[in-house]
């Protein structure tokens, strides 16, 4: 990278003429980083620092109540609902994950072909992730009502479903987790999407028109040239979104509450739940801080990976 | 990409792949356009026949009714506040930074560029909590800059641009200063023009995730005239669980005019997005 800069080079003189400027350089990029870091450090370091102190304690809407120690945590791991919501979180991730990444690659496929209305076709795509959490939720809660619901009327229809059935997509633990896994994708896909379509784009031509002249038909050219060029993408957006996945909240909240009987209950909600419904800030702030070492550890892992692109 | 070279043969793959595609991009957009056409439909409706949920009659009632029983104005002027002045402030304060971090030569550069991609992987959903109690203690909870200011502290948009401003030729600087300009004017007259492409892509793609932020505004204001619309729909949807109409024009009204902000920028947006494929 080019890290010249237009500063250091005008900067040849005597000794302390260089120290003077140097001096000024100092000054100069502090006063062009003050604003962004004052408010980088207050709303994103700040409460991170201010939350380990905070779960240290018996904390309350009202206030700081006692110094408790570990407790908080001792607390949070020996709480059956804390491991059950992490389990919920776990269990989305796993049973989404592969969805979110094959759906996307496969459409992007598509996208890439000389397929008459790629424009069209790319913008319905990704529609869906534009829309607020909070509209999607609620499309998806009509569409999947019983009786009336878009979803059952169309099964009805064409008569996959007999007319005095009715599916309760909503109230039965595995239908609630297709239905979150179905809105979800529905909603997200879109950005793995483009990220795979820019990813095929940047595949020569050339080596698609020489795997043909060689006689590779299209399952060979994707198994040989699109595959092994696209794996280190597929590597990072399967990683970004376990990392996304895990931090699963809003659709899950709207949608089923949680329900049926907490069975889909995130961590984030339960943290939510537990700080704000239960009053029980301190505690919260604990289990924030586990579920904060998960998804460091992960973010961690991808840094690791893929972090030499970013300088 | 070349098995259409005689690309008036319809083969039997290429009926499939049309097909297929076209029928995906139906299952789709089928559930936006039936929240439209719901909230066209007269308010208490009764939702028989499928096809019939997709024909008239149509009315604007219930765009009038909600104007006239939920402060959905006030609403959208809440969002649109927030979601423009975030993006504009978040990105001259990441713009002036990343300047300092492409152009300028001082001993704590590196600890400072080290913060900022450290910050890239702090999870904002697992320290939420804490965010809440501190906005609690500067009392800014349950007003506009507790919208406003977290917003500004995201490290991704220093990153990005930083990586622009990275390429842009020294000699540039080199012939404005001998001009005479300051630095600031090098990066005002200078840096930022030539990453417009960047900096609307960022502005669009910043505008657009302030306008659907949900968790954050949802803790943080209390007062009814202070949601933004994502907030504001589900409380207004708590009275309405049995009629359809209502809630899809609430839905409808809140995502059209983002509907056509995509339409007309898909372009930056696409580019946001590549851009960010880096995101955590």
């Amino acid at each position: 990278m080019n890290t010249a800069t237009a500063v250091s080079r005008t900067s040849a003189g005597t000794a302390p003429g260089r120290r003077k400027r140097k001096l000024h350089n100092e000054l100069l990029a502090a006063v062009f980083l003050a604003p962004y870091f004052t408010f980088f450090i207050i709303f994103s370091i700040i409460p991170i620092f201010f939350g380990l102190f905070v779960s240290l304690h018996k904390w309350t809407l009202i206030g700081k109540e006692q110094f408790v120690g570990l407790e908080n945590y001792v607390y949070a791991l020996k709480d059956a609902d804390f491991w059950a919501s992490l389990w919920h979180t776990t269990y989305f991730v796993i049973i989404s994950t592969p969805f979110l990444i094959v759906v996307p690659f496969a459409l992007a496929l598509i996208l890439d072909t000389k397929i008459k209305g790629r424009t069209f076709l790319r913008t319905v795509f990704f529609l869906p992730n534009i829309l607020s959490v909070a509209v999607i939720s609620f499309i998806w809660i009509f569409v999947l009502q019983p009786y009336t619901g878009l979803l059952n009327s169309f099964l009805h229809k064409v008569h996959l479903l007999s007319a005095d059935k009715e599916i309760f997509w909503l109230n039965e633990t595995g239908l609630a987790w297709i239905s979150i896994v179905i809105i979800t994708l529905w909603w997200t896909q879109g950005f793995n999407m483009i990220i795979f379509l820019a990813g095929l784009q940047d595949i020569p031509v050339d080596h698609y028109e020489a795997a043909t002249l060689d006689g590779a038909n299209g399952w060979q050219r994707l198994r040989y040239i699109t595959l092994p060029a696209m794996r280190g993408l597929i590597v990072l957006i399967t990683v970004l979104q376990l990392i996304a996945s895990f931090k699963v909240f809003g659709q899950v909240w709207l949608v089923t509450r949680g329900g049926p009987a907490n069975e889909t209950r995130t961590m984030i909600q339960y943290i939510y739940e537990t700080g704000f419904s239960a009053n029980e800030l301190g505690l919260a702030t604990a289990m924030s801080f586990i579920f904060f070492v998960i998804l460091v550890t992960l973010a961690f892992l991808q840094f690791k990976f893929f972090g030499g692109k970013k300088d | 990409m070349n098995e259409f070279a005689g690309a008036k043969k319809w083969s039997v793959s290429k009926i499939l792949l049309y097909a297929f595609a076209y029928g995906l991009a139906v299952v789709f957009f089928v559930p936006v356009l039936w929240m439209v056409m719901t909230s066209l439909k007269p308010q208490g409706t009764v939702m028989g026949d499928i096809f019939q949920r997709f024909m008239p009659p149509f009315s604007l009632d219930n765009y009038v009714y909600i104007f006239e029983n939920a402060p959905v104005l006030r609403w959208t002027m809440n969002s649109l506040i927030v979601a423009m002045i975030v993006p504009v402030l978040s990105l001259t304060m990441a713009s002036l930074a990343a300047f300092a971090l492409s152009r300028i030569d001082f001993s704590y550069k590196k600890i400072a560029f080290w913060l900022i991609l450290s910050g890239m992987m702090i999870p904002g959903e697992a320290t939420i909590v804490s965010l809440y109690m501190l906005a609690n203690s500067l009392g800014i909870l349950d007003s506009y800059l507790a919208l406003i200011l977290p917003g500004l502290a995201g490290p991704l948009g220093v990153v990005i641009i930083k990586q622009f401003f990275d390429g842009i030729p020294g000699e540039l600087v080199e012939a404005a200063k001998i001009d005479g300009c300051s630095l600031f004017r090098i990066w005002w007259n200078i840096f930022i023009p030539l990453s417009k492409p960047v900096l609307s892509s960022l502005m669009i793609f910043g505008f657009l995730g302030s306008w659907n932020d949900f968790l954050w505004p949802f803790l943080a204001i209390q007062s009814e005239e202070l949601f933004t619309l994502p907030v504001g729909i589900p409380f207004f949807m708590s009275s309405y669980t049995q009629d359809e109409t209502l809630p899809m024009t609430v839905n409808a009204y809140a995502s059209i005019p983002i509907i056509f902000v995509f339409v007309f920028f898909q372009k930056y947006i696409v580019k946001g997005i590549t851009l960010s494929g880096i995101k955590g």
